[in-house]
């Protein structure tokens, strides 16, 4: 475990914390001549295992994560998974056809080592626009069979409760997390996702229409074709929030 | 292609099949026709005449089909051609004979007259004109036969050629593990800043393990000397990348140097100790190879930390089961190879050979049979 050196003078009033998750010490002091052509990226820290790494998220709270997915004792997928907020991600691999596989579709950026510069400058320029164009929004970092994302919170338009399991709903994809509704419910901004009823939450601003059902019972149109009968209660519950 | 080539061959066989009925048909039917045309007006008004050679169509094509099947079952078209050309030169004197025969039998019991009443001409006439039409029709099947062989052969080396190009593309990529060598490469090029005569050596030793293993070779089995020269360079590559978190003891008993062992049986063993033992351990651990003779075999044990586990589902099992089913075709059931757990955190790898020296010195000797 290192620590990072004291800012250089002249270096960019923005700065991008990252730490360097990585078993190699090697692969560590290469990633580190690469991205010294980088004054933005601010290295708060080195780990040479997932543990390790934990330590040092919860101390630094780093902006970015470069990370390693072969690693002894926790992967870096395994690691992800335990954060409640990640922050962005950066996954590095010599050569792993099945999470290639898993990035292909989806939005975290990966590099395959040895890594080529004007690669990691790319994959850096939309670290950027993501972290400047928009604050720094709530992450979760799901991992269906065959593939992973990094979801924005904002863009999960439904969430289905499978038992221990809950079924996220964003753009076109529905994978299971093996987190409870309602531990995920903990985190939610409550004025934008409504518990709809004892299997869903909603995100309000994905709702097209309510109509009415039978009783007084509401049903919620959602983004995607998903139609939400509600309980009494939460109609209600629905229609105070929805007049205010 | 090789998936596919067994089903080409029966659809093509289908399709030799009827054109054979349809010759058979065509031929033999031709043949009456022009024999009846040829015959007087008169004669041909008979229903002994027209009956001798509607039957006559139908037991040519039986003795002609049983010809075929005895020449397929006997496979004279695949033995040498001139004792070939004699027994079809004799099968053809037999057919013509007996369809002879049968002609002039046939016309006796049809008209109740002695067969040879009118003077044996007839009968040698007939005689002539049936052996000719059988040599005729055996000049035609060998012919079409041997076509047909040629482009089964053909497309049969294609597929071969195919089948080979695969497997070596497949033993490609069992040679060289890509995530060994990416992360080689990765160190390599942090080592060149960093320590540029380690950077050298690093890439000489992987030119070493490179050449080894890539390089195509026509035996099965190699000195353990040169294996033990491939792990060395191996270990000392992963100990750049591991560091203090890969400890190797190599202990060889200077007699076994010299035993023929089946190609990169040692490198598999230790590749996989790295990959499902050291790899796994963020404090690391240790790797010992040893080999010796015991009472005329072979023993090779491969030692690491870690433990046997429920293993992932990846290239390892077929790794091994490669190993063993290689050591099983070059040894027969005197090698062995197990892996077992020594104690929770060690496991340990044991090949075993008979240290027979005229079967390991040799190269590619199949195993005596049992």
């Amino acid at each position: 475990m290192k620590h990072a050196p004291p800012r250089p003078p002249g270096s960019p009033a923005v700065l991008i914390k990252t730490l360097l998750i990585d078993d190699e010490r090697i692969a560590h002091a290469e990633l580190r001549r690469l991205l010294a052509a980088h004054p933005e990226i601010e290295i708060v820290g080195e780990a040479r295992n997932g543990d390790e790494a934990l330590e040092l998220i919860a101390k630094n709270s780093p902006d970015l994560l470069f990370l390693d997915i072969q690693m002894p004792g926790m992967t870096g997928f395994d690691l992800l998974g335990q954060l409640d907020e990640p922050p962005q991600v950066i996954f590095t691999t010599a050569f792993d056809q099945h999470a290639v596989q898993a990035f292909e579709a989806s939005a975290i950026d990966y590099l395959m080592k040895p890594v080529a510069p004007a690669r990691l400058a790319a994959a850096l320029q939309k670290i950027r626009q993501s972290s400047t164009s928009l604050p720094r929004l709530d992450q979760v970092f799901v991992r269906d069979s065959e593939r992973c994302w990094l979801v924005q919170l904002a863009d999960i338009v439904l969430l289905e409760s499978e038992g221990n399991y809950t079924r996220l709903f964003f753009a076109h994809e529905k994978p299971l997390i093996p987190r409870s509704l309602a531990q995920l419910e903990e985190r939610l901004d409550p004025a934008v996702f409504f518990r709809a009823s004892r299997q869903h939450i909603v995100n309000l601003k994905a709702v097209e229409r309510v109509d009415p059902g039978v009783a007084d019972n509401l049903i919620a149109s959602v983004k995607g074709g998903h139609k939400i009968e509600m309980s009494r209660r939460q109609s209600a519950r629905l229609r105070e929030i929805l007049s205010l | 292609m090789s998936a596919s080539a067994p089903h080409d061959f029966a659809h093509e066989s289908r399709g030799w099949r009827s054109a054979y009925w349809i010759c058979q048909v065509v031929g033999w039917g031709s043949y009456v026709t022009v024999g009846l045309a040829m015959v007087p007006a008169d004669a041909r008004a008979q229903p002994a005449v027209i009956g001798g050679y509607v039957l006559f169509f139908f037991y040519s094509i039986a003795l002609t089909h049983a010809l075929r099947a005895l020449i397929r079952r006997r496979q004279w078209l695949s033995v040498a051609p001139g004792r070939t050309a004699l027994r079809l030169i004799g099968a053809v004197a037999a057919v013509g004979t007996i369809q002879a025969a049968l002609i002039v039998l046939v016309q006796a019991i049809w008209t109740w007259t002695p067969p040879f009443a009118a003077g044996p001409r007839f009968a040698i006439l007939m005689w002539f004109n049936t052996t000719a039409a059988s040599a005729f029709w055996i000049t035609v099947y060998t012919g079409i036969t041997s076509l047909q062989r040629t482009r089964r052969a053909r497309l049969h080396a294609v597929a071969l050629e195919l089948g080979m190009r695969e497997a070596r593309l497949q033993s490609l990529e069992a040679q060289v593990n890509p995530h060994f060598l990416f992360n080689c490469l990765n160190s390599v090029r942090g080592l060149i800043v960093e320590n540029p005569p380690r950077a050298q050596d690093m890439v000489t030793r992987l030119a070493n393990i490179l050449r080894h293993n890539l390089v195509r070779r026509a035996d099965a089995t190699e000195p353990l000397a040169d294996q033990i020269a491939v792990i060395t360079d191996y270990l000392e590559l992963e100990s750049v990348r591991f560091e203090e978190r890969l400890r190797t003891r190599i202990e060889i008993d200077p007699v076994t140097v010299g035993c023929r062992v089946p190609w990169m049986l040692l490198q598999t063993l230790v590749e996989n100790a790295i990959k499902h033992g050291i790899a796994h351990l963020p404090a690391g651990g240790e790797i010992v190879v040893q080999s010796r003779l015991l009472q005329g075999t072979l023993e090779i044990t491969v030692e690491n930390s870690g433990s046997l586990g429920p293993s992932p589902a990846d290239s390892t099992q077929i790794g091994l089961a490669n190993l063993r089913e290689r050591l099983r075709l070059l040894n027969g059931s005197t090698a062995t190879l197990d892996l077992v757990a020594l104690a929770p955190n060690r496991v340990r790898a044991t090949a075993r050979l008979p240290h027979d020296p005229t079967l390991l010195n040799s190269q590619n000797n199949p195993p005596p049979p049992s």
